[in-house]
């Protein structure tokens, strides 16, 4: 292994936290070059990563007029 | 620090429609989801003084807006699904519920991307009811990371608790948001054939049984139709 290279295991392990931006630089540098040469590996991050950006679909939303309403009034009366 | 009024006011307002979405995430109901924010903004403005700075506004708030659905939850003593944050450390050999590694049985992969396929399928409906299912102190950490793009450093803080913690919870969470997720396509036939599952002799471990040649050929068919 050279210093770049993680087993699969490590790579899972800290696998939220690449997809979540979480790692520091040194350890994001081996998750990629793991990516890069382990295909079981990338297919897991793929689905993980996809799924994530559904959920974050979810969080995308316009406020109804009736909450609107209600918080406009409430902030003039502040 | 205190902003001037109209900042205060700017910032709500853009922020209203995420407020109002992890309000009723949380609340499960439209009637309390609009209560909780429009308590949220009257306490926030009493609370002006703790803002520290200006660019903080968006965890000063939604932390607000937690505090404030917890102390509803205590009023009203009705938390059966929640637990408090306490000190989580993940144990060792911990292992969460992985939608892909149970779309990795051998006979599975027979199909091209079972797991592809699956999201591809999974509707915003089917995210939302699922989301809604997860126990609250789960439900908060997959809102707050997936929906809401917070970093693990602002949930802490959002939270109150240690960034590990949010860590151990998330994955937690993750792990129990796609256990429902997959049995929920289970229920309605869009994932293929399940694994079966039987007990280990010990009792412990519950492991797949490998599929009949009948039962493989049946998930084969099934998915070219």
């Amino acid at each position: 292994m050279t210093k770049h290279e993680i087993a699969c295991k490590q790579a899972l392990d800290q696998l939220f936290e690449f997809i979540d931006q979480e790692l520091p630089e040194d350890r994001r540098d081996e998750m990629q070059h793991h990516l890069h040469t382990c295909k079981s590996c990338f297919s897991r991050f793929e689905f993980e990563r996809r799924l994530k950006e559904k959920l974050g679909g979810l969080g995308k939303g316009e406020p109804s007029s009736g909450i609107r309403d209600r918080i406009t009034k409430l902030l003039s009366r502040l | 620090m205190a902003i001037p009024k109209k900042a205060f006011e700017n910032q709500v307002i853009d922020l209203l429609g995420r407020m109002h979405g992890v309000a009723r995430r949380l609340t499960r109901n439209d009637a309390d989801a609009e209560d909780l924010v429009a308590e949220t903004v009257a306490r926030a403005w009493r609370a002006l003084d703790t803002l520290e700075h200006e660019a903080a506004f968006r965890g000063w708030i939604f932390k607000i807006l937690h505090n404030t659905f917890l102390d509803e939850c205590r009023r009203r003593g009705a938390r059966p699904q929640f637990e408090p944050f306490g000190c989580e450390e993940p144990e060792e050999g911990e292992v969460q519920f992985s939608i892909f590694e149970q779309m990795h049985q051998p006979f599975l992969l027979w199909f091209s991307n079972p797991e592809q396929e699956f999201l591809d399928k999974i509707l915003r409906d089917d995210l939302d009811r699922a989301l809604a299912t997860l126990p609250e102190h789960y439900r908060i950490v997959v809102i707050l990371s997936d929906l809401e793009e917070f970093s693990y450093n602002e949930i802490a803080t959002t939270l109150a608790v240690p960034v590990g913690t949010v860590r151990s919870r998330l994955a937690r969470a993750r792990g129990a948001l796609q256990k429902i997720l997959w049995q929920q396509a289970r229920d309605i036939g869009l994932s293929a054939a399940p694994p079966a599952r039987h007990e280990c002799e010990d009792g412990k471990a519950d492991t797949p049984r490998p599929p009949t040649a009948r039962q493989a050929l049946r998930a084969k068919k099934d998915s070219m139709s």
